[in-house]
């Protein structure tokens, strides 16, 4: 992993008209590192996809500049919908060699070593045409890292793709990024595939990247409720700082019978968002496992199996926690039950609240 | 039929193989870019323009001869080429039968492709020669569907070529306006046998471009 980028881009501003509205995306900083993958975050409608594109050279900023720094290799994309050309698998991989001048055994090489990392090598003399989604998504990595990339844009490449065939394609990216030196950034909506596949995590709302770090820092610290909503942390409470007269301990002040413990230096009378996620929040546990924060009413319970998601009404608000599935209080908890919850100081975490 | 009847046949149809080939090769050579742009590009007035060549894949051939005959007339705007019944005009008058056809096919070949197919071929650095053969390829069996077309209708088209050929022995008659003329003078022998080697060129002509076409299909 390098600290150099290999793609710079600096003030951008891109407008795509539609028919009568106009999408505004700008965005002050981005870098793509060589070794280093980067997950752009965002939801339906974000500019996560023209933010690619621009990257790509393929739309054109009003202003604002993007430097390729890495001359390593090209900068080339993978698209949500990845086409099959005409031929063989092989074929496909081959023509996107045509632009390197490769001798006819240097190019046979790379299509070899690409489909080999993709795990498509068999069906290399099959009709492209013919492949299923999955494994047209494989050959349209192929044929991207085939090229030896500096920087590769990935966009959505595991959209309608199942959970195993999701699972088994990010592990071979993943592997492929670390193996090469190539500079990356993948378009998803999917945070658990963001984070197994970046080492950093852009986060983009309505055309404006609202926060770019390290992805434990994304995760653990959102910089505003539309990242903590987006990085799983659904349980966002508004407060205000004030300290407990008893110990001086800080804490947040829901309404005159609800607070919740905090740490850290805050100051009082700030007002602020209480992030904390669903697993952070404890239902009926003994004393040390968290600070109890008064009691809830069970409003609804669902399960997927493996994870119960259970609605508790508390100070007038939805709060969320997960259980496992069949096990404990997950198999007693009814609708209409009331639980006591606690969390600790330590796992909440405070964003700061305008004036409205 | 003597000789001489089957030395006439073979003049006629080397002199029509002669016209249609040439008019088929100039409508593709104009047509084939025109088709591609329109199905590729978005552009303001893009919907009249598909819709023109809609309606010139209609268009009645001998409305197509009336037209070109204007212009060739001795006093009409080109009449100073000196073009009016000669192999140019018959030439000319099957260019624009065969152009719509040749445009329409190819730009509806081309419209099939992905919306984005040219932007991921330009991403993989492919150069413009390359990605040109590789739209080729990828819309060939649509492409041998317009050449096919075109080609069926230059081959069977009597009026226009009637209207600016003329018909004139020797020179400008082919298998379709001979057929016309041997009927109307009741040699029916003859007709007959111009009629078989017509069909027999049609069909020999759209198998082989079939059979290329289907022979692409991995």
């Amino acid at each position: 992993m390098s600290d150099v980028p290999a793609l710079a881009a600096r003030h951008l501003l891109v407008l795509r008209r539609s028919r009568r509205t106009v999408f505004e995306l700008r965005v002050e900083e981005i870098d793509l590192r060589s070794g280093e993958a980067l997950a752009v975050l965002g939801p339906n409608g974000a500019g996560k996809s023209t933010l690619l594109r621009t990257l790509a050279g393929l739309e054109r900023p009003v202003h604002g500049q993007i430097e390729q720094k890495s001359v390593a290799g090209p900068v080339t994309m993978v698209f949500q919908r990845p086409i099959a050309l005409a031929g063989s698998v092989a074929h496909n991989v081959q023509v996107a060699l045509l632009g390197l001048h490769l001798s006819r055994r240097e190019a046979r090489k790379h299509v070899e070593e690409a489909l080999r990392r993709f795990g498509i090598a068999r069906l290399a003399e099959q009709r492209a045409a013919t492949l299923s989604g999955g494994e047209l998504r494989r050959l349209a990595l192929a044929r991207a890292f085939a090229l030896h990339p500096a920087v590769l844009l990935l966009d959505e490449p595991f959209d309608d793709l199942d959970a195993a065939a999701q699972d088994s394609l990010s592990l071979d990216l993943r592997r492929a990024i670390e193996d090469t030196d190539v500079a990356v950034a993948v378009v998803t909506h999917d945070l658990r595939r963001a984070l197994l596949l970046s080492d950093r995590i852009a986060v983009l709302v309505d055309g404006r990247v609202e926060q770019i770090d390290h992805r434990e820092r994304v995760i653990a610290h959102p910089a505003t409720p539309a990242v903590a909503r987006l990085v799983g942390m659904s349980n966002l409470i508004p407060g205000e700082i004030a300290r407990e007269a008893s110990d001086d301990l800080p804490v947040v002040t829901i309404d005159r019978d609800h607070r919740i413990p905090v740490t850290g230096d805050v100051p009082p009378g700030a007002r602020v968002w209480v992030g904390l996620r669903p697993e952070h929040l404890k239902v009926d546990v003994g004393r040390g496992q968290g600070t109890p924060i008064g009691q809830g009413t069970v409003r609804h319970l669902v399960s997927d199996g493996l994870v119960s998601m259970v609605t508790i009404d508390w100070a007038g608000f939805e709060l969320r926690t997960h259980l496992i599935a069949g096990r404990g209080l997950a198999r007693t908890l009814a609708p209409g039950d009331q639980v006591k919850l606690a969390v600790r100081p330590e796992d909440v975490h405070l964003l700061p609240r305008r004036k409205d | 039929m003597d000789d001489a009847g089957l030395a006439a046949i073979l003049r006629i149809t080397a002199r029509t193989l002669e016209v249609c080939f040439s008019a088929l090769a100039l409508a593709v050579a104009l047509g084939l870019p025109v088709g591609i742009a329109l199905g590729r590009r978005r552009f303001t007035g893009r919907g009249v323009l598909i819709s023109i060549v809609n309606s010139g894949m209609g268009a009645p051939p001998v409305v197509v001869g009336l037209l070109v005959a204007l212009l060739l007339w001795r006093h009409g705007p080109l009449g100073g080429t000196g073009l009016m019944y000669t192999k140019g005009a018959m030439v000319i008058a099957q260019v624009v039968i065969a152009l719509p056809l040749i445009i329409g096919l190819t730009l509806a070949a081309v419209g099939s492709l992905d919306e984005d197919w040219d932007l991921q071929v330009r991403t993989l650095g492919i150069p413009p020669l390359w990605r040109l053969w590789l739209l080729l390829r990828e819309i060939r069996l649509g492409l041998f569907a317009a050449f096919i077309a075109a080609l069926g209708g230059i081959l069977s088209e009597v009026g226009a070529v009637m209207m600016v050929g003329g018909n004139l022995e020797g020179e400008t008659r082919v298998l379709t306006t001979a057929i016309l003329m041997h009927t109307q003078m009741g040699q029916f022998e003859m007709a007959m046998g111009l009629a078989a080697v017509l069909l027999g060129l049609m069909l020999l002509l759209a198998g082989l471009l079939t059979a290329i076409q289907q022979g692409g299909r991995e």
